[in-house]
Parts: C-alpha cells; structure tokens; sequence
C-alpha cells in the first residue's frame, strides 16, 4: 500500500520538476507570439507568426538586439479565454520580455492583466475591442485601430459618402462582433434610422429566417459585425431570398474565404472596413517582397505582427534595457517606423492616427475605396 | 413573411427528418441514442465536398455534371454506411449486454473521435462546396424559393416515403419491427438480429449522408462540428415525434424546422437554438412518449 | 485473412480523407496491430490478471484507510511545499487542476454514486461561476460573503434540474441535462444587461483575509488546496453514509431499493444538489482565479470533460476521480505539442474504456 502511495508521490514530484525544469536562464532575448495557433482560427495564428517570424530573422541577421538574438516562444490560446490566461502565464514563466498578441478580444483582455501583474509590455496586432486599452494598463499597446474608430469610419461611409438612411444591423454575439456592431450604431443612429438590431448564433449556418424578417424592414444597407464565415453564409442567402441590398462588414470579414462562401458574384459590391491597403504604402514594398518570398501570401494581420514586433524590438534596442518598464515608457514616448507608416501611442497605448478605410469587393478581390475625411 | 418563413423552415426540417430517422431507428431496435449519428452526417457533408472537388480535378465534372454528381452521390452513401456498419460493430456490438450507460458512453467517445478525425485529417478551418446553382430561384406567393429548396424538400420527402415502405413491405423490413418489439422471440423465430442491427445502421447512415450533401450544398459550407448541434436537433426532432417510430421521427423533424423559423423571426434570432432544447424539455416533461409514440412501461 | 480483411477495410474508409499514400499507411500499420492481435491478446490477458487484481488490491487497501496516515501526511506536506519551489506556470496548472478535481467529485456524486448520467454538469459550474461575479462585480460582495449565497444558488439550480430527473429514465435524463447545460450559456450570452452577454465579466476580485489578497498565485493555490481538501474529506464522509449507501443501492437496482424503503425520489434530488454544490464551489473558485467569466468557458465540451475524467478515474471512486482529473489537466499541458491528438485519444479511451474496463482504472468491479 505505501508502495503505492510513494509511487503517486514519486510521480507527482516527477511532473513538478519536469515542469520547473522549463525554466532555463536566458541566453537570447525571448519574445512570445500569441494567438489561436489551431483550430478553425489557426490561419490568424499563422500570419501573426509568419510576421513576427520575419522580422526577427531581419533583426537576428544584423546581429540580433543588445549584442543578444532575438527567440520567439509562441503560444497558442485556442481563441479560449481560459486558454489566453495559462498561455499567457506560460509565457511570463519562460521570460519573456514582451508579447505579440492575442488575436480575440476575449482573449487579449484577461491576457492583458497577466502581463500587467507580470511587468511584460503587449503588443496585439489585431484586437480592436476599444476595453482593451480602456482599464489603465502601461503595457497594453496595439497596432491596429479601435472599434469606435472602425464603426465611426463605417458610419461617415454609409450617411455621408453613400447618404443612405435605413439600415439594418446583424451581430454574431461575440466580443468583437457585438461591440463593432454597437459602436456603428452609435454613430449612424444620429443620421439614419436603424430599422432592424440583432444578434445571430456564431456558427449557424441557416440565416434565412433573419434575413427574411429584415427583408419585411426594407434597409437600404445591412451591416454585419462579424466574422467572414457568417458573412459569406449572409450575403449568399440574402442574395437567395431575392435580396439585393448593399452590405458592409468590419475588419473580421476580409478574408478570401468570405469570397469564397459567398460566391463572387454574391459578395460583389460588400463595403468593409480594413486599415489601408500595404500595397499603396510606399515603406510596405519591402516586406511584401520579402514576406511573399518567405512565407507565400499574406495574410491580413501579417502586416500588423511584423510592425508590432519591429516596433517592441526597437524600443528595446532604443531604451537599451530588457526591463519592462523602461520598454513601456519608450514604447509611449516614441514614434517608430513601420511597414505601415509611422505609428506613435497615445496615453492608451492605442495607435494615434486611426489607420481605417473603406475597402470593396470587386471581381472577388478586395480594393481600397474610400478614405475618411476626403 | 409567414410563407417565406414557412419555406425555410420547412426546408431545414426536411433535414432534421432525415437525420432524425436514423436516431429512431436505432432507438427502436436498441434502445440507445446514437450520439455519433450527427457525426456520420457531417461525414457525409465531408464526403460530398471531398469527392466533388476529386471529380472536378479529374476533369469528370466539366464533361459531365450529372454523372459526377450522382457518382458523388453514390459514393458517400456508400462511404457513410461503411462508417455507420463500423463504428456498430466496433463501440456498440461488444456493449449489448452492458448497463445501459456504456453504450451511451461509447457513443459520445465516437462522436469525439469522428469529430476530430475529420478535424485532424481535413483541417480545422471551414471548407467550402462548389456553388452549382447560384441564387437561381422562383418566387412564389411573394416568397422566393430556390431550386436547390425544392430539391432539399422533394427529395427529403422521397426518402421518407421509401424508408417507410421498406419498413412496411419488404421482409427486412418486417425483419427490423420483429427486433424492435423482442430480440429473443426474433432470433427464436430464425432470425438474424445481428444482421438486421447491422442493416439499420448501414440505412440510417445512408440516409443522414444524404441529408450531409444537400446541407453542403445548401449552404457551401462544412466545419467539422456541424454534426453536434445538428444531431441534436434530428435527436429532438425524433423525441417529439415519438422515439422509435419512423412517421414520428419525419413528423417531428419538420415540426421542429418550422418552430426555429418561426421562433427566431417572430421572437428572437439569438435563441434559435434554445427552441429546440426547450421544446425537448417541455415534450419530456408532458409526454414522454412524443406525440406518436406508444409509452412503454419499464421492464423490471 | 481476417486481419487483411480488417486492415483493408479500415483503410477505405480512411482514403477519401486523407489519400491514398496515407491509407497505405494506415493498411500497414493496422495489418501489423491485428495480425499480432494473438500476441497482444495474450498481453491483454497479463495485463488483466497482474496489473488489473494489483490495482483492485490497492483500492481494497485504500478504502481500509488506517495505515495510509503516514503516506498521506507525506502527500500533504508535498502538496503544501509546492508554492515554494515551483513557477507560476506550474502553479497555474496545479490551480486549474484542483479545480477540476473538485469538479469531478462533484459529478461523480451524481454519475458515480446515484447512477444519474448529467451532460450539463457545465452549467451549474457556470452558475456558480457567475454567482460570485455578479455578486462581487454589481454588489460589491467580497468572496467569503458570497460563497454561501453562490452555492445556495447553485443548490438550488441542482434541486430544480433533478426535478425533471425523477420522471425520466437514464438517457432520456441524460439528454435533458444536456440541453439544461445549452440553455443555461445561451442565456449567459445573451441576456446583454444582466450578464454582459458575450464580453463576460471581467475585474472579479480575488478573496483576501483581513486586507491581504490572496489573488497571487501561490496564495491562491492555498485556497484551492484547502478547497480539495475539505471536498475530498466530506465526499468520503458522505460516500460512506446512510445517503451514500442509499444511492449506491439505488444506482445497482432502483426498483430493489425502493422495495427496502429507499425514497428513490428524494436520494435522486440530493445527489442532483450536493454534486451542484461542488460545481459551485468549483465555479467562485473559477471566477476568483481568473478574474474574468465569460461564457465561452462553459461549453458542452466542457461537460464532456468532466465526465472523461470520472469515467477514466473510474465511475464511483474517490481517489480514480481525483487521478482522472489531474491526468486529464496535467497531460495536455506537459504535450502541449501534441494537444490536437488529445480529443482524438479522448474519444477513443472512452469506447475503449466502455469495452474494456467499464469501471474505470481505479473503479472496483461492480458486485
């Protein structure tokens, strides 16, 4: 019997230390990328890998920062809160000195307090959930816009360029797509009369019924706050209930596969909004030639994880320190060149100038179309 | 609106139906609720997807659609009742005599293993059918109705009607109601329940790869865990009607089609799928039985 | 024959899948698995008569207990020493495991001692969960002060399920609680002003004792620990009571425990509200830890893995539950690079439990 009992200890004690043994002292400076690595996301996961991988190979190359080469731990959270918590305390356990991610609203803002408890600056490349850098954190940064900048941009859109004045508004109940969904109707209820609000069940596939009763409402745009495969299921079955009314999505829905479900001749004419198009930013050649050439098309968010891992190296390199908090400060206090322009962080650590176009499908590819404010 | 709603409803209930036979069926002669079945349908969704795209790149499709369609046809069926034969022999066929929760255990260890088989081997990210007909549709009642509707509708029917008269006529038919009511008094009387347990399975997969490729198509869309919640509902659907009778089971599936339609337009789009669960509950709770079921008083 | 037979067939039903060069593959490697099958039959039997009788005998001896005192003082003082040699990464691990651990003797309750399958064990994990959040976050209410009215709540859901659960036979039961559990994260995520639907709710706060927090990690992991403890300690109780005996009799044969004056209906209640009560304390010790809910923590899937763990454990058995629960948390994050092959392995360990060892590793044969 005691054999037994000593046995469970042994191996108990065996899996603490195996554990405990993942802790080495570092040799390189260690970044982590985080995001959902598998699963039906694992293509964002991808790009933010690709991205981030891409320039530390450039940095690695010219000698790596502060005489050390860069390493990248990279850590999958499943677009699962309680996942984004442990992986993100894994990563504070390895030592990291700072973070490129998460991909989810619902994951980067619990991440977030991880990191903060921990003293770890984080980078995302594609949270644009306004929380995220609404609870006071020093270290929460991102890259890319804010969802109340993305629905105001949609919204001067649909008033002002298109002056339409019924609009119908679908969410799929996540996060990221209600809180896209509320901000546009924020703004584009002073203009225009919002005849029909909903939410839908994120992996549905039957949309006929909802649509049908948006049909009865007669909108003269309907906008999604959502993700591409429900995009794609809507804009096809609206086009089947005989519906030709415009549609436009936030930044979830520009992907190719959105095309794809949709049918081209479906998604024809579906307003997005996006940041700008890489291939109109003359600093962006250089990373689309040596993207492609590495890793093969890019994704959305590549971009985005490139910039944000150039920008978290350089203030490293700049604060000449691995301490977070020297890194913090100088991540608010510069302005760092980018692929996508020079981005400078507010007080929030959100992005200064709000990086939001209008884009449309057109042929079954995406164009940019429309600039705010011109 | 109503007939509108009345058409997608109905549209989606035919799939439930045909879904939902394949859980009655088993129920009847087993007495236990396959939880893998809604996976042997994405299977189907799977297969069709899989072997259209195969027909396409040997360049079968361009010369000839019809053939290649009905080869695809043919060929999941074909596939599914394969997968429906093996996983009864496999995780149910050493549980007969087991309590009753070990089959039911078993099942959900299929329904997990099939799920992310597929989700291994075909990748995690939605895949995507061809789409043959567009939006190409009539209108009718100021309804607009497509083609592929129709078909989904026509040809769910058509089943149905088969099944039943299979059931009803052919001496496999009479076979699979003699297991259902004794499975000692059957095997007494010469015949072979294993056989007829085996040909169950390989028809109720048969049919639910059916209902796969026209939900495929309908939709152009497949992941694999659409089989959770849609097995669900076709479980749902079979419960309403009266678990283990097979009229009850296309009953009940068409019902609960229409009731989502119905709920989600005229109440709230967010809970379309706490209808089905509620109604399963309140149908439980008033009359377990369902509403064409026989209530069987437990054997002690 | 029979095992080229078999082998062929497996792999076409694998070829539309993966193509033909993985099917070859596949053919070879199950040709080679059933074609020794006598060989490992033989093995079977080994195993099933050194390794199975030894476990049986160490349970026998577990559940006579006296002797074990030392062992498990030598256990506890382990269990205590963790927070100081150990990461935060590890610590998080061992958190999450007690957590589940709770879980699972709270399932177990129900699955392993009543007989009752529940697939919605999810939800009442979920009520409980957002009991203290709500409490903490709208209220103001610290987690001690809102621990009894969590689990009150909890017990009550519990009390309220199980009323269906007493018209209702096995899988019937089972089903019910399932579409319980879908319904219970359908109003989490949608009833927008009171649960702040999808978002969750977030800046839980930890519990603390006379002004300190006890929101870090190893402080933390001391109220997880006391929380095994004392779950571990009043499951046994209650396991070896007139109610635990009256629902492991109830559980072999229901109509044969009536007949000796058993209320079938009230033991099928208890069981329902004392393993909801574990699911609640489960869930405020969830929430404190994470700070956050959200419903996407509470999934069917969720559900399933609590019952993977009591199943594995064995159905019924105290310390099998326990060591299910770990494997089951532990595993996946020491292979982590392999974790996409965890539910497939799940799913087949289920089938092959149910075909094998229905009791579980540790469960003791049924009488």
């Amino acid at each position: 019997m005691k054999r037994f009992q000593m046995t469970a200890v042994f191996i108990f004690s065996l899996v603490v230390i195996v554990f405990a043994g993942c802790q080495k002292k570092a040799e390189t400076i260690k970044v982590g990328v985080a995001g959902p690595m598998t699963g039906d996301q694992a293509k964002m996961g991808t790009d933010f890998k690709n991205g981030v991988t891409l320039a530390v190979e450039e940095w690695n190359s010219k000698g790596g920062v502060l005489g050390k080469k860069l390493d990248i731990v990279i850590a999958d959270d499943q677009h699962d809160p309680k996942q984004a918590v442990a992986t993100a305390n894994k990563l504070v356990n390895e030592g990291v000195i700072g973070v490129i991610g998460h991909f989810n609203s619902n994951c980067s803002i619990p991440a977030s307090d991880v990191y903060s408890r921990a003293g770890i600056p984080m980078i995302t490349p594609g949270t644009t959930n306004p929380q995220l850098t609404e609870k006071g954190y020093r270290g929460v940064f991102r890259v890319c816009g804010r969802d109340d900048q993305q629905g105001r941009v949609a919204a001067e859109f649909v008033t002002d360029k298109l002056r339409l004045r019924r609009i119908a508004i679908i969410h799929d109940k996540t996060t990221y797509g209600q809180g896209l969904a509320d901000e546009f109707k924020n703004f584009v209820a002073d203009k225009a009369e919002v005849v029909y609000y909903g939410g839908i069940i994120q992996g549905d596939k039957d949309f006929k019924t909802v649509l049908t009763a948006i049909r009865e409402k007669k909108p003269e745009l309907i906008y999604f706050g959502g993700i591409y495969p429900e995009a794609g299921l809507l804009v096809k079955q609206a086009r089947e209930l005989g519906m030709t009314v415009p549609f436009m999505s936030g930044d979830g829905t520009i992907d190719p596969k959105f095309v794809e479900i949709a049918g081209a001749g479906a998604a024809e004419g579906t307003y997005l909004t996006f940041g700008p198009d890489p291939k109109n930013i003359p600093q962006a050649k250089t990373f689309i030639e040596n993207y492609s050439r590495r890793f093969g098309e890019i994704g959305p968010y590549s971009i985005y994880a490139y910039d944000a891992a150039n920008i978290l190296f350089t203030a490293i390199k700049e604060s000449n320190s691995t301490d977070g908090k020297a890194i913090m400060e100088k991540l608010h206090s510069s302005e760092f060149p980018g692929a996508m322009g020079n981005i400078r962080f507010d007080e929030k650590g959100d992005v200064t100038v709000s990086p939001f176009v209008v884009w449309i499908t057109r042929d079954g590819k995406f164009v940019e179309y429309w600039r705010p404010g011109k | 609106m109503l007939f509108q709603q009345i058409i997608n409803g109905l549209t989606v209930g035919g799939v439930y139906a045909l879904i939902a036979l394949g859980y009655t069926m088993v129920y009847g002669i087993l007495e236990l609720i396959n939880f893998a079945h809604g996976e042997i349908y994405m299977l189907g969704a799977y297969l069709g997807i899989i072997l259209f795209g195969f027909f396409t790149s040997v360049g079968l499709t361009s010369h000839s659609l019809a053939l290649s369609f009905a080869l695809t046809i043919a060929l999941s069926v074909l596939f599914c009742s394969a997968y429906g034969f093996t996983v009864e022999r496999i995780a149910y066929k050493p549980l007969r005599n087991a309590p009753r929760l070990s089959p039911l255990i078993s099942a959900i260890g299929v329904s997990i293993f099939l799920q992310n088989y597929v989700m291994l081997t075909q990748g995690a990210t939605d895949k995507v059918f061809p789409d043959l007909l567009g939006s190409a549709g009539f209108d009718l009642l100021g309804a607009r109705i497509t083609y592929l509707q129709v078909l989904i509708i026509g040809v769910s029917f058509l089943l149905m009607l088969a099944l039943h008269l299979y059931v009803t006529k052919t001496r496999m038919g009479k076979a699979m109601r003699a297991v259902a009511q004794d499975k000692v008094m059957a095997s007494l009387v010469g015949i072979n329940v294993d056989s007829v347990i085996s040909v169950t399975f390989i028809i109720g997969s048969g049919l639910a790869a059916v209902a796969g490729i026209m939900v495929a198509m309908y939709y152009g869309l497949v992941n694999y865990f659409i089989g959770y919640i849609a097995g669900i509902k076709a479980f749902t659907a079979a419960v309403l009607g009266g678990i283990g009778s097979i009229p009850g089971a296309m009953f009940g599936g068409i019902f609960l089609g229409l009731i989502e339609s119905l709920g989600a337009s005229y109440i709230s789009s967010e809970y379309k799928d706490a209808y089905a669960f509620a109604v399963l509950i309140v149908i439980l709770l008033i009359r377990p039985a369902g509403i064409f079921g026989k209530s069987t008083e437990e054997k002690v | 024959m029979r095992s080229i037979l078999v082998a062929f067939w497996l792999a076409f039903l694998f070829l539309p899948f993966k193509g033909p060069k993985a099917a070859l593959m596949l053919f070879a490697v199950v040709l080679i698995i059933v074609s020794s099958w006598t060989y490992l039959k033989r093995r079977g039997r080994t195993l099933r008569e050194k390794v199975f009788p030894r476990i049986n005998a160490l349970r026998a001896m577990s559940l006579s207990g006296k002797r074990l005192s030392l062992a498990q003082c030598g256990l506890l003082l382990f269990l205590i020493a963790v927070p100081f040699f150990a990461g935060d990464y590890v610590l998080d691990v061992a958190i999450l495991c007690g957590i589940y651990i709770i879980l699972a003797l709270g399932l177990n309750v129900v699955v392993g001692f009543a007989g009752l399958l529940n697939l919605g064990f999810a939800a009442f994990y979920a009520i409980g969960a957002y009991s203290y959040a709500l409490l903490n976050v709208r209220l103001g209410l610290g987690f001690w002060e809102s621990l009894p009215v969590c689990l009150l709540i909890t017990t009550i859901s519990g009390f309220v399920l199980a009323v269906p659960a007493l018209r209702l036979r096995g899988d019937y039961l089972a089903i019910v609680t399932l579409g319980f559990g879908e319904i219970i994260r359908l109003v989490l995520n949608n009833w927008d002003s009171f649960t702040n639907g999808p978002n969750g709710i977030s800046e839980i706060a930890p519990p603390r004792v006379y002004g300190l927090s006890l929101g870090g990690l190893d402080k933390y992991y001391f109220v997880t620990l006391a929380a095994v403890i004392l779950s571990y300690i009043v499951v046994k109780r209650v396991r070896l009571s007139k109610m635990g005996r009256a629902w492991i009799a109830m559980r072999e044969d229901e109509i044969g425990a009536s007949s000796v004056g058993i209320n079938i209906t009230m033991y099928k209640l208890y069981s329902f509200a004392f393993g909801a009560f574990w699911a609640g304390v489960a869930g405020a010790l969830f929430a404190a830890k994470m700070r956050f809910v959200s419903p996407d923590s509470f999934t069917f899937m969720e559900s399933v893995l609590m019952l993977c763990m009591v199943i594995l454990g064995g159905l019924g058995s105290i310390a099998g539950v326990i060591l299910g629960a770990v494997v089951l948390v532990a595993l996946p994050e020491a292979l982590r690079e392999v974790q996409s092959y965890r539910m497939l392995a799940l799913g087949a360990g289920l089938i092959l439990m149910m075909i094998f060892r229905p009791q579980g590793l540790f469960g003791g044969a049924r009488k």
